[in-house]
C-alpha cells in the first residue's frame, strides 16, 4: 500500500468514525453521575461474619443482593460496585425517600430463629427453660410475659434496659468457634455507656432529642458489627466524648443482646431510646434466613399485615424438630391440672432486634409443626414494613456485615448547575485552545483544531457508547485531555517545522516530523495512561471517573492528533494551501533561544529552594487544610424555605448533634435565597438524617439537602489509597523512564516530580486552601502530566547524545533545551489554557481541581527545564565519558562553552547501529534533505579546490572509523596539525586532564565562543571559510552570523551530517 | 504532617547544594538523598522517635529539619571528598 493510499484509507476511516460518532451522539443517551443529576451516594465497609469472610466472592454476592434491593425500591440506573477490596459504593440517582433507601440497601437482614426459653437468660444468667420448673419469677415472666403488660419478647415482658442486658451478657463465658452452638456472630461486641447524670448522657440525649432517665446508664455508642475492638468503638463515640468518659463493656462471642419486638406498627421504639428494653440470649440459633423460601407480605386472619414463608427441606426438618422440642418442654412445664397452660416459644430475630416471639401450642402440635405448610411472622408490621421485610428475606441476607462510612447527597438542582458549569468550562477550554493553535500555527493550527473537534466528537460518542457515567471529575478529565490532544499536535508541528526549515520539502518535512515526533508523544502519553490506570485501580469511586476519561481520552487523542492530522497534512502536501513553509509557520525563525540553561541552573535551583523553604515553613506553621474527605465530617448545603440567619441555623444544627459547626450563607440563586453551607468535622454519616429532619422541621427545605458525609474509616481509606497511588505511580513512571531512556534519567524525573508535588502542597498550605479528594486526583494527574514536558526534553537529549559525540553533557542539554523550549512553552500554554477555563467557569468543585492542576502543571513545566535537566547534567557529567570530554574541552578551549562547537555534533557513523533497541517507532530510513545534499556537494568541491582546508562533512563521515571515537578525550590529536593553530596542544591519548591545574584562560584576542559554530570556531580560519550551521540541530541557538557569500546558495541552511 | 514538613525542608535546602563544587558522594543525587534522609532522621530523633501529627506540627517542626539536612549533605560531601582523595592516592601509587 502506497503512502497516498494509506493516508486515503486513514482519512476514510476518520470520516467513517466521525459519521458513526454523530449517529451514536444523536441516538444514545448520556449517563450522568450523581453529582450531575442528583442522588445519594453511600459507601459501606464490609465486615466478616461467622459464615463468611470478606472476599471478592462475598462482596460480589452482597452487591447482587443490594442491586436487587435497589430494584425493589424502583431506583433507575443505580451504580453499585466494589472498591478497595472491602468497600461497596452505592449510587442511587433521583431517590426521593433517602431515609428508606439508606435503611433498605445496607441492612444486613439476617434472620434467625431461636428456641426462646432454651436460650433466653434470666437475670441470674441461667437459661429460662432451666428455671421454669422451679417457677423462678423472672424466668416465668420472660417465658410467659407480664400479666397485664407485655407478652414474651415485648417491652414489659421481662426485658431490661440495655445497660443491664449488656452487663449480664458481658458476664457470660466466651463460646469457642468449634463449639456445637450455632453462632450468628464472631468475636466480641463492644458497647460504651455513660454514667447516670454524666455529660456523655446529656450529650447523647441532646443529640437524640430524648430525656435521660434518672439513675440509669445511657448507651453512648456500640452494638454495631464494626465495634469489634475498643479502638473501633472510640471512632463511633459522639463528638466531644472521649473513651475515658464512658464505661466500655464487651459482649463475648456466644451471647447476643436483642431489642424487644415492637408492640405494634404504630409503636416502634428506637434502640437509642432510654425506654427501649432488651433480652439476653445464648447465641445458638435453630434456623436462619437461608432455610426459608418464598417470603411474601400478606395479612393474617385479623387483617393485620404479616409475612408468610415456606421452608426448604433442611429448614422444614429442623423447624419440626425444634417446635417438637418446644412443645415437649411446654407440656412438661404445664402439668395436668395446672391453672395455666405454659406454652413455650420460638423467637424470630432480625439483625439486632426481635421481630416476634410466637408460642407453640403443645396440645395442638405435640410433635411440632411440620415445615411443609410454612409459617408466618406477625406483629408490629405496617403494610410497608411487612412488604420491605418480605423483600429483604426473599433477596436473602447479606453474606457480610456492612457499616456505612460515607454518605453524600446531591440535589438535582445543584447537579444540573454543576453540569452546566462543566459544559461551559469545556467549551471555553476548547475555544481558547483552538484560538491558540490558529494564531500560532495558522494552517497547521486549523488542522489541529479540526482534529480537536473530531477528538471531541469521538470522545463524546465513546462516552455514550461504552457507556461511561459522566461525572464532574470526569468532565475535568475530558477538558484536560483537550490540552493533551493539542500538546501532541504541537510536538509534531514543531518537529515538522524544524524539518522544513532544515531544507526538506514540505511533504518530506511532514513525514519526517511525524516520525520523529511520535517517539516523544508515545512516551509521554504512555506515562499519562499508566498514571490514569493506577488512579483507576487504586483511587476512590469519585476519582475513578476522572481517571477513566483521562485514560480513554489520551488514547483517542493519539489517534486524532497523530494519525488523522498526518493523513490530512500528507493529503494536502501537494496543494497550494501549504506550498510555502510560511503557511506552516516554518518560515524564517523569529525566535532563537540561546541561553546557558545549565549555567543558570544555580539561580533556578535557588529560586525553587526558596519557594520550597517557604512552603515547608507554611506546612509546619499552618499545616494543610485537610477537607472532610480526610478528617471525616459532614458538609451540607441547605436551601431553606424560611429566612434564617447563620446563627439560627447553627443552633438548630448543633441541637441535631453537630459540634461547633461552621455555618456560612452562600450566594446561589439556582438554589434559592436562603442557602447555607454547613461544615461539621465531628458529624458522621449517621448524623446527617438528624440534621436533615431538624432543618426540615425548623425552616423547611426548598430542595433535598446537598450533603457529603465521611466517616473516619473512609477518610483513612482515601488517604491510604492516595499515598499508595502516588507511590505506585512513581514506581511505574520510574520503571518506564528507566526502560525507555536510561535508569539515570529516571532519578531526575523522580526529583522533579517530588519538587512539583511538594511545591503544590506548599502553595496549598500557604494559601490555606482545602485539600479534598479532588486535590489528590489533581496531584496524581500532575505526576503524569509533569512528565510530559520532561520526556519531551529528555527525548531530545537522548536524540542529541549520539549526534554530539564530542560535546560535554551540559552542551548537549543546552542544545536540547534550546531546541525544545519553544515547544515546551507552547505545550504548557496549551494545557494551562483549558485549566484556566476550568478555574474560571468550572464551579466550586472543578475550581478546586483546576487550582491544583494549575500550580502543578506550571511547576511541572518549570521543573522539566530547570530542575530535571540540570540534575541529569550534574549526574551524567560524573560519568567517565563525559568527564573526559569535559577535560578535553577545557584543555582545548580553557573552559566549557555553553554550546558545543560545530565539530562536536557530527553524528558518528556507528551511532545508528548503536541506537537503543526497542524503540516504539520504526527506525527512520537513511535520508538527507535537499539542502544537506547540496551542502555535501559544495563541501567536496571546496576540498577539491583547497585541499588544505577542512574536510567536508561527507568526507568525514565516510572516513569515520570506530577508533575515532573521542571518548578517550583525544580526538583533537587526529586532526591535521595545521588546524590546532592557536589552541592549547591536545592531550596525549590516555592522559589525564589536569583538573587540579586548569589551563590558562583564553587570550583576550580569542573570540568568545558564545556560539561555537560561529565565534568559537576552533579551526581558526573563519576568514577563509565559515561553515553553515546545522539549522535543524542548532535551531534556537545564538543568532547565526553568516558571512557574506557570493553565492546565495552558500548562505542557505546546511547540515553537518545526516539527521536521524 | 511532620514528615512532610521535614522532607520539604530537606528538599528546599538541597536546592542550594548546587552552589558547592560537585564533590558529593554520588553527586547531586547523593546530596539529595543526604538532605532528605538527614532531615527526616534528625526530625524523627529530635521528636523522640515520633512523627508529629497534624495537630502537633508547628513552625519549629519544619525548622528542626535544617540541622539534619545540613548534616546529611555535609556527610555526603565529606565522604565524596574522602573517596576522591583515596582514588587520587591509588592513582599516584600506580
Amino acid at each position: 500500500m502506497s503512502d497516498r493510499q494509506r493516508h486515503g484509507f486513514v482519512l476514510l476511516l476518520v470520516a467513517g468514525l466521525l459519521a458513526a460518532s454523530v449517529l451514536v451522539i444523536a441516538t444514545q443517551t448520556t449517563l450522568l453521575g450523581l453529582d450531575l443529576k442528583g442522588g445519594v451516594q453511600l459507601v459501606y465497609q464490609a465486615k466478616p461474619t461467622p459464615q463468611s469472610a470478606v472476599n471478592q466472592t462475598s462482596l460480589n454476592r452482597a452487591v447482587d443482593i443490594m442491586r436487587q434491593r435497589v430494584d425493589q425500591l424502583g431506583v433507575s440506573q443505580p451504580e453499585i460496585q466494589t472498591s478497595g477490596g472491602n468497600q461497596i459504593s452505592v449510587g442511587l440517582p433521583d431517590v426521593t425517600n433517602v431515609a428508606r433507601a439508606e435503611s433498605e440497601v445496607g441492612t444486613t437482614a439476617r434472620l434467625y430463629f431461636y428456641d426462646w426459653e432454651a436460650n433466653a437468660l434470666a437475670p441470674n444468667g441461667k437459661p429460662v427453660a432451666d428455671q421454669l420448673t422451679a417457677q423462678d419469677p423472672s424466668a416465668v415472666t420472660i417465658s410467659q410475659g407480664q400479666a397485664g403488660g407485655g407478652g414474651p419478647g415485648l417491652p414489659g415482658g421481662g426485658g431490661v434496659p440495655i445497660y443491664q442486658a449488656v452487663k449480664l451478657a458481658s458476664q457470660q463465658p466466651t463460646v469457642p468457634n468449634n463449639h456445637s452452638q450455632r453462632l450468628s456472630r464472631s468475636g466480641p461486641l463492644y458497647y460504651a455507656f455513660g454514667a447516670p447524670g454524666s455529660t456523655a448522657c446529656a450529650t447523647v440525649a441532646k443529640a437524640n432529642k430524648t430525656t435521660p432517665i434518672q439513675g440509669q446508664h445511657c448507651l453512648v455508642a456500640g452494638g454495631n458489627p464494626s465495634d469489634t475492638s475498643v479502638q473501633a468503638l472510640t471512632q463511633d463515640l459522639p463528638a466531644g466524648i472521649s473513651i475515658s468518659q464512658v464505661q466500655t463493656l464487651a459482649v463475648p462471642q456466644g451471647t447476643v443482646v436483642l431489642q424487644a419486638a415492637n408492640p405494634s406498627a404504630n409503636d416502634t421504639i428506637k434502640p437509642t431510646s432510654p425506654t427501649a428494653q432488651f433480652y439476653v440470649l445464648k447465641d445458638n440459633y435453630s434456623l436462619s434466613g437461608s432455610d426459608i423460601t418464598n417470603p411474601q407480605a400478606s395479612t393474617d386472619q385479623s387483617g393485620s399485615p404479616d409475612v408468610t414463608f415456606g421452608f426448604n427441606s433442611f429448614g422444614a426438618k429442623q423447624f419440626q424438630q425444634v417446635t417438637a422440642a418446644i412443645a415437649h418442654r411446654g407440656s412438661v412445664a404445664s402439668p395436668l391440672g395446672a391453672a395455666n397452660q405454659q406454652n413455650q416459644h420460638f423467637a424470630i430475630a432480625l439483625d439486632t432486634g426481635l421481630v416476634s416471639v410466637p408460642s407453640i401450642d403443645f396440645k395442638t402440635y405435640p410433635d411440632g409443626i411440620t415445615g411443609g405448610g410454612g409459617a408466618d411472622i406477625t406483629g408490629g408490621f405496617t403494610s410497608q414494613t411487612a412488604s420491605d421485610l418480605a423483600n429483604l428475606l426473599r433477596l436473602g441476607a447479606l453474606p457480610i456485615n456492612l457499616v456505612r462510612i460515607s454518605e453524600s447527597q446531591v440535589s438535582a438542582t445543584l447537579g444540573a448547575q454543576a453540569l452546566h458549569q462543566g459544559l461551559i468550562a469545556g467549551a471555553a477550554g476548547l475555544v481558547v485552545v483552538a484560538l491558540f493553535l490558529l494564531l500560532y500555527y495558522r494552517v497547521l493550527g486549523l488542522i489541529a483544531t479540526s482534529a480537536l473537534i473530531v477528538y471531541a466528537l469521538y470522545f463524546y460518542a465513546l462516552i455514550k457508547l461504552i457507556p461511561i457515567t459522566l461525572t464532574l471529575p470526569g468532565i475535568a478529565g475530558l477538558i484536560l485531555t483537550i490540552g493533551v490532544a493539542a500538546d501532541a499536535n504541537i510536538v509534531i508541528f514543531e518537529r515538522v517545522k524544524e524539518e522544513i526549515r532544515a531544507g526538506r520539502s514540505i511533504r518530506a518535512g511532514i513525514a519526517t516530523g511525524y516520525k520523529k515526533g511520535l517517539t516523544a508523544i508515545i512516551d509521554a502519553n504512555v506515562v499519562t495512561i499508566m498514571t490514569a490506570f493506577i488512579l483507576f485501580v487504586l483511587a476512590t469511586a469519585e476519582v475513578q471517573g476522572f481517571a477513566f476519561t483521562l485514560g480513554i481520552g489520551t488514547i483517542v487523542s493519539l489517534f486524532t492528533a497523530v494519525l488523522a492530522t498526518q493523513a490530512i497534512l500528507m493529503t494536502m502536501g501537494d496543494s497550494r494551501t501549504i506550498a510555502r513553509p510560511s503557511a506552516l509557520g516554518a518560515g524564517a525563525k523569529k525566535r532563537q533561544w540561546h541561553f546557558d540553561f545549565m549555567g543558570a541552573s544555580k539561580y533556578f535551583f535557588s529560586l525553587s529552594g526558596v519557594i520550597l523553604l517557604i512552603g515547608a515553613l507554611a506546612v509546619g506553621g499552618r499545616g494543610l487544610n485537610l477537607g472532610i474527605d480526610f478528617t471525616s465530617g459532614t458538609r451540607i448545603t441547605a436551601s431553606l424555605v424560611k429566612p434564617a440567619t447563620a446563627s439560627q441555623v447553627s443552633s438548630v444544627v448543633q441541637a441535631a448533634g453537630a459540634v461547633t459547626p461552621q455555618v456560612q450563607k452562600v450566594d446561589n440563586k439556582a438554589l434559592g435565597h436562603d442557602v447555607f453551607q454547613i461544615s461539621a468535622k465531628k458529624l458522621g454519616p449517621t448524623g446527617v438524617p438528624k440534621v436533615r429532619s431538624a432543618l426540615q422541621n425548623r425552616f423547611g427545605l426548598v430542595h433535598p439537602l446537598d450533603s457529603s458525609s465521611v466517616g473516619p474509616t473512609f477518610g483513612k481509606t482515601i488517604a491510604h489509597s492516595a499515598v499508595v497511588a502516588i507511590i505506585a505511580s512513581l514506581l511505574v513512571i520510574s520503571a518506564y523512564v528507566a526502560l525507555r531512556f536510561d535508569w539515570k534519567f529516571a532519578v531526575p524525573v523522580l526529583i522533579a516530580l517530588m519538587h512539583d508535588l511538594l511545591i503544590t502542597a506548599g502553595v496549598y498550605a500557604l494559601l490555606g486552601r482545602e485539600v479534598t479528594v479532588d486535590t489528590v486526583a489533581a496531584l496524581l494527574t500532575i505526576l503524569g502530566y509533569s512528565l510530559y514536558d520532561t520526556i519531551i526534553v529528555f527525548d531530545r537529549v537522548r536524540e542529541n547524545i549520539p549526534r554530539m559525540p564530542r560535546a560535554a553533557f551540559s552542551q548537549i542539554v543546552n542544545r536540547s533545551m534550546s531546541e525544545v523550549l519553544t515547544r515546551s512553552i507552547a505545550t504548557t500554554s496549551c494545557t494551562l489554557l483549558p485549566i484556566i477555563a476550568l478555574l474560571l467557569f468550572g464551579g466550586s468543585t472543578l475550581r478546586d481541581f483546576a487550582f491544583a492542576l494549575l500550580i502543578g502543571v506550571a511547576s511541572g513545566a518549570y521543573s522539566s527545564i530547570f530542575i530535571a535537566s540540570p540534575v541529569l547534567t550534574h549526574w551524567k557529567e560524573r560519568e567517565a565519558t563525559y568527564r573526559h570530554r569535559r577535560d578535553r574541552i577545557v584543555t582545548d578551549h580553557g573552559f566549557v562553552a555553553p554550546y558545543a562547537s560545530a565539530g562536536a555534533d557530527i553524528e558518528p557513523a556507528g551511532s545508528r547501529a548503536a541506537r537503543r533497541a526497542g524503540r516504539l517507532t520504526e527506525p527512520e530510513a537513511e535520508t538527507v534533505s535537499a539542502a544537506e545534499f547540496e551542502q555535501m556537494k559544495r563541501d567536496i568541491a571546496d576540498e577539491e579546490r583547497e585541499p588544505t582546508r577542512r574536510t567536508s562533512t561527507l568526507t568525514k563521515r565516510l572516513s569515520h572509523t570506530a577508533d575515532s571515537d573521542d571518548d578517550d578525550g583525544a580526538p583533537a590529536a587526529k586532526r591535521p596539525s595545521g588546524r590546532t593553530k592557536g589552541r592549547t596542544p591536545p592531550a596525549a591519548p590516555g592522559a589525564t586532564a589536569p583538573r587540579a591545574k586548569p589551563p590558562p584562560p583564553p587570550a583576550p584576542s580569542r573570540p568568545e565562543p558564545a556560539d561555537d559554530n560561529v565565534k568559537g570556531d576552533p579551526e581558526g580560519d573563519r576568514g577563509a571559510y565559515n561553515p553553515a550551521p546545522d539549522e535543524a540541530e542548532n535551531e534556537g541557538m545564538a543568532p547565526i552570523q553568516r558571512p557574506a557569500r557570493p553565492s546565495k546558495s552558500r548562505s542557505r541552511n546546511r547540515r553537518h551530517g545526516r539527521r536521524r | 504532617m511532620g514528615m512532610l514538613a521535614w522532607v520539604m525542608m530537606g528538599l528546599a535546602l538541597w536546592h542550594f547544594a548546587i552552589w558547592l563544587p560537585d564533590r558529593y558522594w554520588g553527586g547531586i543525587v547523593g546530596a539529595f538523598l543526604g538532605a532528605l534522609i538527614g532531615a527526616a532522621l534528625f526530625g524523627f530523633i529530635v521528636n523522640g522517635l515520633h512523627i508529629p501529627g497534624r495537630a502537633d506540627t508547628h513552625l519549629t517542626t519544619a525548622l528542626e529539619a535544617i540541622p539534619g539536612a545540613l548534616i546529611g549533605m555535609a556527610l555526603v560531601y565529606f565522604e565524596g571528598v574522602r573517596r576522591e582523595r583515596t582514588g587520587e592516592s591509588h592513582a599516584v601509587r600506580l
